[in-house]
């Protein structure tokens, strides 16, 4: 079946025209639909980088009367609060990704074995469906408790609540008959369960651990709301920074800033398309 | 084997003991058995709970935000997927519609406000069309009662991201097969897509939509910065309630935020164990 449908798509890639003669929607106002789209969808970029150029932008003027790379330039100072907060940013999505798509592998291991792995699968739901900020309001009491209010380990921790169970619905498919499959093989090979870990399964598993590194770096990278409630303002990322800047009317600032945040996910995109669509539903 | 349930305790004890915990202390925080001004059992927030008039106008106002934004971002993504479906296989958009996903949602926000405000960018070009005469002329598209702005934010986030999710099924449930089938044995192109083909991506799709539509309903960073003080949307109602300095309002922000997670886990568990028993 799967060929019937590639073998539609060949046909239809070495002749556009072929469906529309077959009768299928949609063969023309392409050039219109995407120029429409496009100009939807890059507004937003060049908004941003008029704001976060231009200086004396004020009403009504529809563009800068002079544009200055200062704002800009602030992210380099090492003692801005940009740079801390791209840093900070930074070193809180790596950390976040690379512990969630560790433990989220492991974690979907031990429910592919256990007796009722569909009831694992729907309380890994929970935490990870939830919105942010209520599952925030819901440990803020213990966080204040434990002393991690306000804390960069407060708010590592309360991301990965979110992270590590969306990391073990990513891998529950990597983890069916095929891989057991290849488990058993190694073993009967001779490979100890470190060596066959190791040397079969991770290496079997690197394109989906990429792309599991990529969605919660991004899921860590675009919160605001668990991080600015958890932290109460202390932990100022990107986010929290473009919300305080919006705050003191600092636009320029606030533009930059969303630059930052856009910069990572530009290069996901295009590096792999599918790091961006987080596919567990 | 022994190791292996260690594990799933302690990852059970840590991604949902830890909520559900948390869930119990706003139960206990709702009924006055703790907190700063916890005098004992009471029932006094529960009775109060009805006659709460803004908790109803912020759950209807996120109820209608959830509902318009994800059916007309629904609604476009079908549009897109059956009646431009060649085009969308097309250079550019099959990475195109990947650029508002790469958006967090603050980033999109600040975006609309600078774009839709009283001295934004689009009031600036009508006042120079000599559309307006002041920011004040221009209508209210951010921070108004209707939340225009919370839902433009919403749809825009959300319709790229369906239109390639109808577009992935599309492909799954091989429905240009089946629309050929339909138009040998005489169906138009419009009963294809009413009877056979939405029908099919929008079953497909619920579980997601469904689960799209609890991440609208609890939103937080959109409204913040394109909603109002009244009406609020419901992580807004109830953040503002225990963030107060009054200290009497807590008990309230936890029954509220009780009983939403309540509520929202239900919905989510319900969505998943169907998934699960429909093999979607």
């Amino acid at each position: 079946m799967p060929s019937n449908q590639s073998t539609l798509d060949e046909v239809v890639r070495a002749n556009p025209d072929t469906k529309s003669r077959a009768g299928l929607p949609g063969s023309m106002p392409r050039s219109g639909l995407a120029w429409g789209l496009l100009l939807l969808f890059s507004l937003p970029f060049v908004l941003l980088l008029l704001l976060a150029l231009g200086q004396y932008w004020r009403f009504p003027d529809v563009l800068p009367p002079t544009y200055a790379l200062d704002a800009l330039t602030r992210v380099l100072s090492a003692d801005s609060a940009l740079a801390s907060g791209l840093l900070l940013s930074l070193l809180i999505a790596t950390v976040v990704a690379i512990v969630s798509t560790a433990g989220g592998f492991v974690v979907a291991r031990a429910i592919a074995g256990a007796t009722r792995p569909d009831r694992w699968v729907t309380l890994s739901y929970l935490p990870y469906a939830l919105p942010p900020v209520l599952l925030a309001v819901l440990i803020q009491p213990y966080f204040i408790r434990l002393h991690l209010s306000g804390s960069l380990v407060g708010v590592v921790l309360g991301l990965l609540l979110i992270t590590i169970p969306f990391a073990a619905l990513f891998f529950r498919s990597f983890w069916g008959e095929q891989a057991r499959q290849y488990e058993q093989l190694s073993r009967t090979l001779g490979c100890t369960q470190v060596q066959a870990f190791r040397r079969v399964l991770l290496p079997l598993a690197r394109p989906l651990l990429i792309t599991c590194l990529f969605q919660t770096f991004l899921i860590a990278w675009f919160d605001f709301g668990l991080t600015n409630y958890l932290s109460v303002g202390k932990v100022q990322t990107l986010t929290v920074q473009v919300f305080i800047y919006v705050g003191e009317a600092n636009s320029r600032l606030a533009a930059v800033a969303s630059l930052l945040l856009l910069i990572p996910p530009v290069l996901l995109l295009w590096l792999n398309r599918k790091a961006i669509v987080r596919r567990v539903v | 084997m022994k190791q292996r349930s260690l594990l799933l305790w302690l990852y059970a004890l840590l991604v949902v003991g830890l909520p559900l915990a948390g869930l119990f202390n706003a139960f206990l925080y709702s009924v006055g058995l703790v907190g700063p001004l916890s005098v004992g059992f009471t029932p006094r927030y529960w009775q109060q709970l009805p006659g709460e008039t803004s908790l109803l106008t912020s759950l209807g106002f996120s109820l209608y935000v959830a509902v318009v934004s994800v059916g007309l971002a629904v609604i476009l993504a079908l549009v897109l997927v059956l009646r431009y479906q060649t085009t969308l296989r097309h250079w550019p958009f099959p990475t195109l519609l990947y650029v508002p996903l790469l958006f967090p949602s603050l980033v999109m926000a600040f975006y609309l406000f600078q774009l839709l405000g009283g001295s934004g960018w689009l009031a600036r070009m009508a006042y120079q069309l000599h559309l307006i005469q002041s920011p004040a002329g221009f209508p209210e598209l951010i921070q108004d009662g209707a939340g225009l702005g919370i839902l433009l934010a919403q749809v825009g986030l959300a319709f790229p991201f369906f239109t390639l999710l109808f577009q992935s099924l599309y492909a799954d449930a091989r429905l240009d097969e089946l629309r050929n089938l339909t138009r040998t044995l005489g169906a138009s192109s419009w009963q294809f897509n009413r009877r056979v083909a939405a029908p099919i991506l929008l079953r497909r799709a619920a579980p997601t939509l469904v689960l799209y539509g609890v991440a609208v309903l609890g939103a937080y960073d959109i409204p913040l910065l394109l909603g109002r003080n009244y009406p609020q949307m419901l992580s807004l109602y109830i953040t503002t309630k225990l963030q107060r300095f009054d200290l009497t309002e807590l008990p309230m922000g936890y029954l509220v935020g009780f009983l939403v997670t309540l509520v929202l886990m239900a919905v989510i568990y319900a969505t998943t164990r169907w998934t699960q028993r429909h093999a979607l």
